[in-house]
């Protein structure tokens, strides 16, 4: 435990917004701001990481692609609200990028699902730690 | 300050089932429930977009996403499916989980610190439309009758598309057109290959 207490105090000190006024409010401050969706939008980047590494089955490994994906969409569109907001009223940039990610999963889905079962044809297998042929 | 009145309590809701689905996708046994929970994943973040006034890009999620690549997934899974993760005798996460977690862990520091330094963009003032008298948002337009607001997202969008981002857009036409050709390839089994073959030579 007091091994934990500086990591703690080193997060607590990052996750604190720097000089803020309203941190008085802390934690119950419960509007949605640019910032909670680009909290929401990390915290669902940092799933698909962690199941793309830590998964075997490599379906699932292509589902949490999908997830980082969704992830970054949402900091897109939330950036384009946030422009809007601003002032930028016919901002869509952020939406026309969100379409071209969205045109490219999709082609990277088709085409690596294609792989998945050319592989599972020649190797009776799903699992990413037994498809180790290229491995040094 | 995005979001107003009830679109607050959508966006809780939303946000936590939207990260609770993700996280049950990386955590579920079966490839099938990893699938389902993916599903809903996608259509709270389609829900999120709507919150956010891109009617248009929550249109193309559900239909491309969950109509499209979701089934893929699917039928992929039941072509493949091992039932092996079934058993508890088979491992469900690779030997790098350690890394994995450790890594992940990082990437929440990295992304928590540069929250924090952008801090200043969460403070911002009322919109300047305010002060203009424009009309604040600029997607949604009253119709002639003046009755129901109709958003012009869709229409705001496709001119968008067609004129600053053209060339891409064709880009990505042939992208997919590649991406057809080579899925078609990538799956056909050797025995469609030989019938192939025999049919060329027999010409």
């Amino acid at each position: 435990m007091t091994m934990l207490a500086p990591v703690l105090a080193f997060i607590w000190q990052v996750t604190e917004p720097a000089g803020s006024v309203t941190s008085a409010a802390g934690f119950l401050d419960l509007t949605p701001t640019t910032t909670k969706f680009l909290i929401l939008s990390s915290l669902l980047f940092i799933i698909g990481v962690g199941g793309v590494l830590a998964r075997r089955n490599i379906i699932v490994i292509f589902m949490s692609i999908e997830l980082i994906l969704n992830a970054v969409n949402l900091n897109f569109i939330a950036f384009t609200r946030h422009w809007q907001m601003v002032g930028r009223i016919s901002e869509h940039t952020g939406e026309i990028f969100t379409i071209f990610v969205i045109t490219v999963a999709a082609a990277e889905a088709a085409i690596g699902l294609g792989i998945v079962v050319a592989l599972y044809r020649n190797r009776e297998t799903v699992a990413v730690d037994e498809i180790d042929l290229l491995k040094w | 300050m995005i979001l107003q009145g009830a679109e607050v309590w959508f966006f809780w809701v939303l946000a936590l089932l939207a990260l609770m689905s993700g996280l049950f996708t990386v955590l579920a046994r079966s490839a099938v429930h990893s699938a389902m929970f993916l599903m809903l994943t996608l259509i709270a973040v389609a829900g999120l977009f709507l919150l956010m006034q891109a009617e248009f890009v929550m249109g193309v999620q559900i239909l491309v996403y969950v109509g499209g690549v979701l089934v893929l997934f699917l039928f992929v899974i039941m072509l493949v499916n091992v039932r092996e993760e079934r058993l508890d005798v088979a491992r469900l996460f690779s030997r790098q989980w350690i890394g994995a977690v450790v890594l992940a862990g990082m990437l929440a520091l990295a992304f928590s610190y540069a929250i924090r330094l952008a801090d200043p963009y969460q403070s911002i003032g009322p919109p300047v439309s305010a002060r203009t008298g424009a009309p604040a948002t600029g997607t949604v337009a009253k119709n002639p009758q003046g009755a129901t607001p109709i958003s012009q997202n869709t229409q705001e969008v496709g001119v968008d598309l067609y004129s600053k981002a053209a060339l891409p857009f064709e880009i990505a036409s042939v992208l997919l057109l590649v991406a057809i050709i080579g899925s078609v390839l990538l799956a056909r089994t050797p025995r469609q290959e030989r019938i192939y073959d025999q049919e060329q030579e027999t010409r």
